[in-house]
């Protein structure tokens, strides 16, 4: 048995530093294109460097295309996790993530109907999109969390599961609503079901990679509270824990990373719910080694369903919903047997 | 006369009579080999896909017409009509209503059920599909015999062939390639394959689809596009004036051929997607646009 340190120590994070920048390799390197691993470790070399790229296709798909999408969809996963991680300490549910919950759902009819409304924020471009969209997913959290106190005062996982899921609905064909009768261009319904980077930017990883940084810190603090709520939240209360407001942080909190992932990726289901299940396994449930480590898991996961649905089919993409669902239903289906077994 | 000779007369007299009205009675096969038969040329029709209506209309048959499939905008004049629902959200109440005596319906749009349903109450379908100019022709020839317009749906025929032949003679063949683009990047990219309009007016133009690898409508990977460095691109993306400005500013883009010398086409997405008597002029745009010359 390995002691478990109480902290996430220097070693862990310089290792799962050196599994997520290979898995990143990895994912640089394989594509729908193949290009010699040469020329595309040269072009990445150069540019880490600032040294002039040889002209080409290679330096156009790698540096424009593929090096922004890695990069997206490792912010994007990471965040995902994180975010799973931190509601299921939060709420003391193994089932609680972004999807169940309903707070993806809700992040994704803001961003719907700030598409067809036309919400624009001055200066920010898709500005007006992301606000609306974490907005919408706060009020769905408070929506259904709120419904659930009504409905029972325990806040039990099942009612909750069950509201979220049955919100997730309402906002699906609210959503499926407002697509069909929209003079505006809306993305199709698929994107807002499943997911996708295709054709994101690097504008688009400076915005992700400053929520990850600001969000991820806030939530990275709160490690030590969400060990007491873990235990309850009169344990936390009775230990001197703000619940009131520590609630209402990591909600705020979870509820802007998501608005940003769903405006920007769509809905990708099950990372949420599967990646911190599987970081507990490995790191057991301490939230000051589970949350970072969720961070890092969250990321290799959602690269890996990436590069499945980039090349799997190729010419021909997946959705990254589609390999996500797949992998993390059978996942999550193992695990819960697992558990189940070792009680 | 015996009795038997007065039978066997009234019998010839009503094979006689039972044929002559046979004559008169169109029979058809439509595209899910269902064969309708209708007692006159149709006078009441509902059309409830875009390329459907524009054939009819083309026809000289938009007197006929009781109502619309919501998606059929074309001739502008249609628009005046009732609108229906169509594909999955193909309502039979509202269609019943009309009272029409046909219904011209696509086999993609509409599933066999939804067909028979309607046929059991007493409105005769028609279901058409088109993956390729030759059963658009089939089409027209299709609604021609319902509507008793054959000959104006062979000479709509004729023209349509002698526009793509005339074309392909002024065309010579070129390794050169068109990249069609019918979803933008930000939806993910979808390109049109083999079994397209767009696939054949590229042949008829002398010209590589740069995606013939694929079949139909698919979503294709932004790296394959910029590998395969197509000569010219259409957007069939119906995305408005700043689609070909969107094109040039893509990342990663610049050193397309097509963008590089500015061979991007934003193309009527519904003349080139339809299965209608307009591909005819979606193939001269294109040629137009393939050889320089302006419009």
């Amino acid at each position: 048995m390995i002691t478990r340190s109480d902290r996430f120590s220097w070693r862990s994070c310089v290792l799962f530093s050196f599994a997520l920048v290979c898995v990143m390799l990895l994912c640089i390197c394989a594509g729908s294109v193949s290009i010699p691993l040469a020329d595309t470790l040269t072009a990445l070399w150069n540019t880490l460097w600032g040294l002039e790229v040889p002209q080409g296709i290679s330096k156009n798909i790698i540096l424009n295309v593929r090096l922004p999408r890695v990069l997206n969809v490792a912010l994007v996963g990471a965040a995902l996790s994180l975010c799973g991680a931190a509601m299921q300490g939060l709420l003391r549910n193994p089932l609680a993530d972004g999807s169940t919950l309903g707070v993806s759902s809700g992040a994704a009819l803001g961003a719907v109907a700030a598409l067809a409304l036309g919400v624009k924020l001055p200066g920010i471009p898709d500005g007006g999109v992301m606000l609306t969209a974490m907005a919408s997913a706060f009020l769905s959290l408070v929506l259904i969390l709120s419904l659930a106190y009504v409905l029972d005062r325990s806040l039990s996982t099942h009612s909750i599961i069950l509201i979220g899921v049955i919100f997730s609905m309402f906002a699906s064909s609210v959503i499926n609503l407002i697509i069909s009768f929209a003079q505006e261009h809306i993305k199709s319904i698929t994107f807002w079901t499943m997911g996708s980077l295709s054709g994101t930017g690097f504008s688009h990883t400076r915005i992700l990679a400053a929520a990850l940084l600001a969000c991820g810190v806030i939530i990275l603090r709160y490690g030590r509270e969400l060990n007491a709520f873990a235990i309850g939240e009169d344990n936390a209360r009775h230990i001197g824990v703000n619940v009131k407001k520590v609630k209402l942080i990591i909600l705020i909190t979870v509820s802007v990373l998501i608005g940003i992932c769903v405006s920007i990726a769509g809905s990708i289901g099950f990372v949420g719910l599967v990646m911190p299940h599987m970081t507990r396994m490995l790191t057991g449930p301490n939230h000051k080694r589970l949350l970072p480590t969720a961070l890092f898991s969250g990321a290799i996961f959602l690269l890996l369903a990436d590069l499945a649905a980039r090349t799997l089919l190729s010419p021909v993409e997946l959705s990254i919903g589609v390999v996500t669902s797949l992998v993390g239903a059978v996942a999550f289906i193992i695990i819960f047997c697992q558990t189940r077994k070792a009680r | 006369m015996s009795k038997k000779t007065v039978s066997l007369f009234l019998a010839l007299l009503m094979m006689f009579s039972m044929t002559a009205a046979l004559a008169e009675a169109i029979t058809v096969t439509d595209m899910f080999g269902r064969e309708v038969t209708l007692a006159e040329p149709a006078t009441r029709i509902v059309a409830m896909e875009p390329g459907d209506c524009e054939i009819l209309c083309a026809l000289g048959c938009e007197e006929a017409l009781v109502a619309r499939g919501l998606y059929c905008d074309y001739p502008a004049s249609v628009l005046e009509l009732p609108a229906v629902a169509s594909g999955g959200d193909t309502n039979l109440e509202e269609l019943l209503a009309l009272e029409p005596q046909v219904i011209v319906m696509n086999d993609m749009a509409h599933t066999k059920e939804q067909v028979e349903l309607l046929a059991q109450n007493g409105v005769q379908v028609i279901t058409t599909n088109a993956d390729s100019i030759a059963e658009v022709y089939e089409n027209i020839r299709l609604l021609g015999a319902v509507m008793g317009k054959n000959a104006e749906a062979e000479a709509i025929i004729a023209d349509m062939q002698a526009t793509f032949d005339g074309i392909a003679a002024r065309s010579e063949a070129t390794d050169k390639t068109i990249y069609f683009e019918v979803m933008p990047l930000e939806w993910g990219l979808w390109s049109a394959g083999t079994g397209t309009f767009m696939h054949e007016l590229a042949e008829i133009c002398g010209m590589q689809n740069a995606f013939a690898d694929i079949e139909g409508w698919q979503p294709i990977s932004q790296e394959q596009v910029i590998e395969r460095n197509p000569d010219y691109i259409v957007l069939v993306t119906g995305m408005g004036e700043t689609a070909v400005d969107e094109v040039k500013d893509r990342a990663g883009w610049g050193d397309m051929e097509a963008v590089k010398s500015n061979k991007i086409y934003n193309a009527d997405s519904y003349q080139m997607t339809r299965p209608a008597p307009r591909l005819k002029e979606a193939a001269l745009e294109l040629y137009d646009f393939l050889n320089d010359i302006a419009e």
